[in-house]
């Protein structure tokens, strides 16, 4: 595709300087017997956004460049926070690729833009701050071909939570992946796995659900308790019932609205007699004052179902 | 074998809880009994998000109890930026430990937009009625979970914004309501049109922003809560967090609820979106939000709505304002509208609290009106025409456009 070698440099200092920029320079020209200062460090500021059919003719040259121009444009992204970091621009311009390509009739265009994220989001000679952009990019961009380099990054710290969103955004062939990372995955990686198939309400995950209803840590344990509602099976009744009779409070609410939501599955799911069970169980322990907002809506469940009883 | 529909769980969720009209929760200070107290008297209050507007929605809440016989007592106040004074009995910097408190009956949300959903799904479970600050929520698909949860938990939901309250008593809202509401009418030709006041660059997010320590009385991690994990920057904290869309989503969505919802309300849009969404705007940035030009919205009924920023480009000029009026229904169906019964007066938060039927401004309505805005900041955010399927709630055949009204959350975070 690669036809010709544009000058990346060139087109990235094309995009619009920022506000502040834009004062620094007036300031100048109204001053010009001052001493030029010396140039300072980017300042946090306000930008217009470039003409559109200037941004999109951009675009077009780097795209004309080929995978070659889209690496040579991803290596000029730097990280806010270093020492090199000059200006937004790479990025921005990178990420008006991913709008551009995102159009219905730049498919050619599209495949080569995500064939090249991809080749890079592992590549560890870039900064983390620009593998983090580039997987956030997939989040918008990514197809089927992102998702086994995206799954290499489950099981990091640095990515986990950007890769977990940008796989669960894809959705189609994703949940082998999780599981394999959950397999794998420590603390906070764990945590995102966990929730992840809870989100996409994997069958086969069901007893990686029921085992982390007893975790000692909570939010394993809500995420756990919340994917077995997911999945409507009714052999977590039991279970969530149990995770749902806790005496910390905020747990409670949480656990409390997974019978609720398990419930609601379950009866629309044509399993009234699970469904009961769980009303049926709300009903009865939730007799305190605090907790009889939780009984009403249990019995006018129950009475909904047939199998109610008036309230007193 | 004769088939049966599966009920789905919204179908059942919508039957057993259905909105408001024979569901007879009733909260623990009607009961009487041991321990409350009786409806005349008082309910306790929280205010979580305690910065800009959230003193403001607190009063809001006061005084529109006040104005339905209640009375109000602060509680709690709560925010993340209270690390260092928060002593878990009147001050928290954590939403949870406030919502766990058994004698807190309102709460008002005052935080940025991002936790809007959260917080009011998480006090609802709790038992708690809601008011809470626009835009209710960051992205589509938090607005019908905020709207499933008030119905689930028979509670109140009402949206800090009250605009379609005065449409409510104004003649000539009420008609077009009526018209737009009777079903009569063939095919709409009615145009309205917000131009300026959007609050563009005002509320536009910093680029080049160098991170930077965390404040230690700030608890970033819960700040950021389900949205993508940035490094810190003030910018980012305390009013213009609207520049952001990890938390906001500018101008837009800061004034958008105010100008729109009292149009939503006039034009009969509480149930539905619209089906075409054309934006006129440059390429926006992918963190900070900016410039547009104007969004034109179309229903599928032919009401067209338009958000001209007045900032930015050319301004729309397609079509004129236009209202209807009685003149546009067919002469044999005029009649047929005479004999239609008038839009009901709406009720005020602190009437729908001691009724326990829903408020002017419920979670439905609100998430109606907010997803005209989230639509119209896809569009923007992808510079294309977009459509939209109002029943199933999706964008159709723009998946990228898609996945941005339906975000993935950072854990544990989830709806």
């Amino acid at each position: 595709m690669a036809t010709s070698k544009p000058n990346i440099a060139e087109l990235v200092a094309q995009m619009p300087a920022t506000d502040k920029e834009k004062e620094a320079l007036k300031a100048a020209a109204q001053q010009p017997d001052q001493p030029k200062p010396k140039s300072e460090e980017p300042v946090g500021s306000k930008f217009d956004a470039p003409d559109p059919d200037a941004a999109r003719r951009i675009g077009d040259a780097i795209l004309a460049g080929g995978r070659a121009s889209l690496v040579e444009l991803i290596g000029l992204i730097r990280d806010p926070a270093s020492e090199d970091f000059q200006d937004y621009k790479a990025e921005y311009l990178c990420h008006c690729l991913t709008l551009q390509v995102g159009a219905p009739d730049r498919a050619e265009h599209r495949r080569l833009f995500i064939d090249t994220l991809v080749s890079q989001i592992g590549n560890d000679a870039l900064p983390a701050h620009t593998r983090g952009f580039l997987v956030r990019e997939l989040e918008w961009i990514g197809d089927g071909a992102a998702i086994t380099a995206l799954g290499r990054l489950l099981t990091d710290e640095r990515f986990c939570d950007d890769a977990a969103r940008a796989l669960l955004a894809i959705k189609e062939g994703v949940v082998e992946l999780f599981r394999k990372a959950l397999a794998q995955a420590a603390g906070r990686c764990r945590l995102v796995a966990l929730q992840s198939l809870a989100v996409l309400r994997d069958p086969a995950s069901s007893g990686e659900f029921l085992k982390g209803a007893t975790d000692g840590n909570r939010e394993i344990r809500l995420a756990a308790v919340w994917g077995l509602a997911r999945l409507a099976a009714a052999e977590s009744v039991p279970t969530v019932l149990k995770a749902a009779e806790t005496r910390d409070t905020w747990e409670r609410i949480k656990t409390t609205q997974a019978c609720l939501l398990l419930a609601e599955n379950l009866a629309a799911g044509g399993r009234k007699t699970d469904a009961v069970k769980i009303y049926t169980h709300l009903r009865d322990t939730r007799a305190a004052p605090k907790e009889r907002y939780v009984r009403e809506i249990a019995d006018k469940a129950l009475e909904k179902l047939g199998a109610g009883r008036k309230l007193t | 074998m004769k088939k049966h529909r599966l009920v789905t769980r919204r179908d059942f969720l919508k039957g057993s809880l259905a909105a408001g009209t024979a569901f007879s929760l009733v909260p623990r200070h009607v009961l009487g009994g041991e321990g409350f107290t009786p409806p005349s008297e008082t309910l306790g209050g929280a205010l979580i998000g305690c910065g800009g507007r959230g003193p403001g929605t607190y009063s809001e809440m006061t005084k529109s109890l006040q104005g339905a016989g209640l009375g109000l007592t602060k509680l709690a106040e709560c925010d993340v930026r209270w690390l260092d004074r928060a002593d878990n009995k009147t001050r928290y910097s954590d939403f949870r430990r406030v919502l766990e408190r058994t004698d807190i009956d309102a709460v008002a949300i005052g935080t940025p937009p991002h936790w809007h959903a959260l917080i009011s799904i998480a006090a609802m479970e709790a038992g708690k009625d809601v008011l809470c600050e626009k835009p209710m929520t960051r992205f589509i698909a938090e607005g019908r979970a905020v709207a499933d949860t008030a119905r689930r938990y028979g509670r109140i939901f009402q949206i800090g914004t009250f605009g379609r309250f005065s449409e409510n008593k104004n003649p000539r809202s009420l008609l077009t309501r009526k018209i737009m509401t009777s079903g009569l009418l063939k095919k709409c030709e009615g145009v309205a049109i917000k131009r300026g006041g959007l609050k563009v660059k005002e509320w536009s997010g910093y680029v080049n922003a160098r991170p930077q320590a965390v404040p230690p009385s700030l608890d970033w991690d819960l700040y950021v809560g389900p949205s993508q994990f940035k490094p810190y920057h003030p910018h980012r904290v305390g009013g213009t967090h609207r520049g952001y869309w990890d938390y906001e989503g500018g101008g837009l969505c800061d004034m958008g609820q105010h100008a729109l919802d009292p149009l939503t309300y006039t034009w009969g849009k509480d149930h539905t979106g619209p089906v075409e969404i054309e934006p006129h705007t440059p390429p926006a940035h992918h963190e900070a939000c900016g410039m547009w030009g104007w969004v034109e919205l179309k229903y599928a009924d032919g009401f067209t709505l338009v958000l001209d920023s007045a900032e930015w480009g050319d301004a729309w000029e397609r079509k004129k304002s236009r209202g209807v009026s009685v003149e546009d229904l067919a002469p044999e169906d005029r009649d047929k509208f005479k004999a239609l019964p008038d839009p009901e007066p709406l009720r005020t938060f602190g009437e729908a609290v001691k009724t326990r039927l829903p408020a002017g401004g419920n979670a439905e309505a609100a998430h109606r009106t907010v997803t005209v805005i989230h639509l119209a900041n896809i569009a923007i955010r992808t510079g294309r025409k977009l459509r939209f399927d109002p029943e199933k709630e999706v964008i159709v055949g723009d998946e990228h456009a898609n996945r941005i009204a339906h975000q993935p959350m950072r854990p544990p975070w989830h709806l």
